[in-house]
């Protein structure tokens, strides 16, 4: 087991006015899988994707991660957790301007204290298995959206992490290379890779082999689509 | 891992030329303005000093005193002027002071078909010990001079270049009035010190021109050397007493101490600097302000960045240590610029003062150390202050908060 929520609650406090966005959510992730976590906007998936990430603490409720109870532990270990154990990829990117494909995957490599000699050579890889070899010295803004996004998939492997966390990854990009970061995504989950995707898009959905649907902050459906075997990891 | 981080924040420095010049700027403008500013204010003392030196130390200036008409009135009848014989009486009385009695005369001097109206000053052989201004030929008046009513005049620099060019002057005869004088000695140049213009005096024995100009034996003032700075006050008062003795009882009189003068300068100095002092701290908070605003415009891009900085592993440590290497390394690169604009500056205006100012050629901005010292202190702790705030407000955010701040 990868990931177990225990009766998580996250509750924004509006002025004195408390907000539910997470009811009571409880769920498994096995090693391994593809999930979709599927809802409208305001259905709170992205609290849930923040709480599942480290980026966000509960209001209640137990999270573990590989076996460690995170909502109890310091800072300063998710921001380890976070560095080692999960690979980050936003709708938006969020590459640093200004930087080389090549420097923007090193980060995660160099907040983990490996050499420069190791951040090099790990990035450069990376980047040549999203197909990059060619964009090594490109800054962000002379790539394209498709050619943005790999880069940042190529950042969340950095540290070999046990989850890949992506957040409407294809949102921000024509079919065509939504298809083409789809078929990397299916890439790296017959290779083992857990990943937590969040769309508000069905058909994207239907990538993933398992699809979780929230509705005002519960989990409304929990269904396996096709091929229920979770690849051993 | 640091030297990563370090070398990270200078690439965000050169990465990001704009933002960094910018931030730069405000630096520099605060830095140069203190140091120039400071620079002038301490030129112009320096040049205040100089030129009270030059005009001789230790210096008590007597004058009488105007009275009123009741006054007048009241004292009709007394001996109420300051005449040469107070002068001589005092240097019998007080023989270790210098006194030099001075009266001024209007006149026109001919030397062949060369001729200058002006003033005509009639003093002691004292006069040039007294103010530190000697002949640079020839002599000064002498004792001898005064004994005899000699009609000798010596000239400044400049009188004696209007009459008689590059001729030799010494031993020429020039008229002044009708009366018939010989050229005794030329004066060395010495300027112009609070709007005299030692060079184009006109020297002539005090009773020569007592004798033959004035027909009586009043003076316009007196000059007197004290040997003794600790003794000035003293003196002053006992001269007072003198003085006052001798005109039957009535205090007609001044006596201006030039300590009392230079204290009134640097009263003066004082409130120079610190309107001038005022001005560079707001050059500071200006420059500190840029800065600030420039951190602020970028806050939004930058609390991003923290927040993909923490998600993807910096703990926040490293983030502080990021901007504070980046703060560090514009302000002490901005306050290096800054000294280097600050002197030239100063140097610059001080030329132009220099020029701008009558009697003003040998003035010129010092820098002080310690003025840069503070500049640079202040700058760096002011950019690395205003670098490092919106850095440790947006490292305490939830990674979730920061990365979505709009």
């Amino acid at each position: 087991m990868l990931i177990e929520l225990n009766h998580i609650f996250k509750i924004y406090q509006a002025g004195h006015v408390e907000v539910p966005a997470l009811i009571d959510i409880t769920l498994q992730v096995n090693k391994g899988e593809f999930v979709a976590i599927i809802g409208q906007s305001g259905s709170g998936k992205t609290t849930l994707l923040d709480i599942i990430g480290c980026l966000s603490r509960p209001t209640s409720g137990e999270y573990w991660l590989d076996g460690d109870l995170v909502n109890t532990l310091p800072d300063s270990r998710l921001t380890g957790i976070r560095n080692k154990k999960i690979g980050f990829i936003f709708q938006t990117f969020h590459l640093l301007a200004r930087k080389t494909a090549l420097e923007n995957v090193q980060l995660p490599l160099m907040y983990a204290g490996a050499s420069r000699t190791v951040q090099h050579d790990t990035a450069r890889t990376l980047l040549t298995k999203v197909g990059l070899q060619d964009r090594l010295r490109h800054y962000s803004n002379q790539l394209s959206g498709g050619q943005q996004q790999r880069v940042a998939i190529a950042r969340a492997l950095a540290n070999s992490p046990a989850l890949l966390l992506a957040d409407e990854p294809t949102g921000n990009l024509d079919s065509q290379s939504g298809k083409d970061i789809l078929a990397l995504f299916e890439q790296l989950h017959r290779h083992g890779q857990t990943i937590v995707m969040i769309t508000h898009d069905p058909l994207i959905a239907q990538q993933a082999e398992r699809r979780i649907t929230l509705a005002d902050g519960r989990v409304v459906a929990d269904e396996y689509m096709h091929h229920p075997l979770p690849v051993p990891g | 891992m640091l030297r990563s981080i370090f070398l990270d924040a200078l690439k965000n420095l050169s990465g990001n030329a704009l933002r960094s010049g910018l931030t730069m700027l405000g630096v520099i403008i605060g830095v140069a303005a203190v140091i120039t500013m400071i620079a002038i204010v301490e030129g112009g003392q320096v040049w205040l000093v100089n030129s009270l030196e030059r005009m001789g130390t230790n210096l008590l200036f007597v004058w009488k005193k105007r009275l009123t008409v009741e006054e007048r009135q009241l004292f009709a009848g007394r001996n109420t002027e300051l005449r040469y014989d107070d002068a001589l009486a005092i240097q019998t009385r007080f023989p270790d002071l210098l006194v030099a009695p001075i009266i001024e005369l209007d006149g026109q001097l001919k030397a062949g078909d060369r001729d200058y109206s002006g003033r005509i000053t009639g003093t002691s052989p004292e006069y040039s010990q007294i103010r530190n201004f000697r002949p640079e030929s020839g002599r000064f008046v002498s004792s001898l001079d005064i004994k005899e009513w000699n009609r000798s005049v010596v000239l400044g620099h400049t009188i004696a270049e209007v009459l008689f060019g590059s001729q030799p002057a010494i031993g020429e005869d020039v008229k002044i009035g009708d009366q018939r004088f010989t050229v005794k000695g030329i004066m060395e140049p010495k300027g112009e010190i609070y709007g005299h213009d030692y060079d184009e005096m006109v020297i002539i024995p005090i009773s020569t021109g007592l004798r033959f100009f004035q027909g009586s034996d009043k003076i316009r003032s007196m000059i007197i050397h004290v040997p003794d700075r600790q003794r000035m006050d003293e003196i002053s008062q006992a001269l007072h007493q003198f003085l006052v003795q001798r005109h039957e009882g009535v205090d007609d009189i001044h006596i201006r101490n030039q300590g009392e003068f230079l204290s009134a300068v640097d009263q003066t100095l004082l409130t120079f600097r610190l309107v001038l002092g005022g001005i560079a701290v707001i050059a500071l908070l200006v420059g500190g302000i840029g800065i600030m605003n420039i951190m602020l415009v970028t806050v939004t891009e930058r609390t991003r960045e923290i927040g993909l900085r923490k998600a993807i592993g910096a703990r926040r440590q490293d983030i502080l240590l990021q901007f504070l290497i980046e703060s560090t390394t514009i302000s002490v690169i901005g306050g290096s610029i800054g000294i280097l604009v600050g002197i030239l500056a100063a140097y610059g205006i001080g030329d132009v003062v220099a020029r701008a100012m009558p009697g003003g050629g040998d003035w010129g901005a010092v820098v002080q150390p310690t003025a840069i010292a503070i500049a640079f202190a202040f700058a760096v702790v002011v950019g690395v202050g205003f670098g490092l705030f919106p850095a440790m407000k947006a490292s305490k955010l939830e990674p979730a908060e920061a990365l979505r701040y709009q």
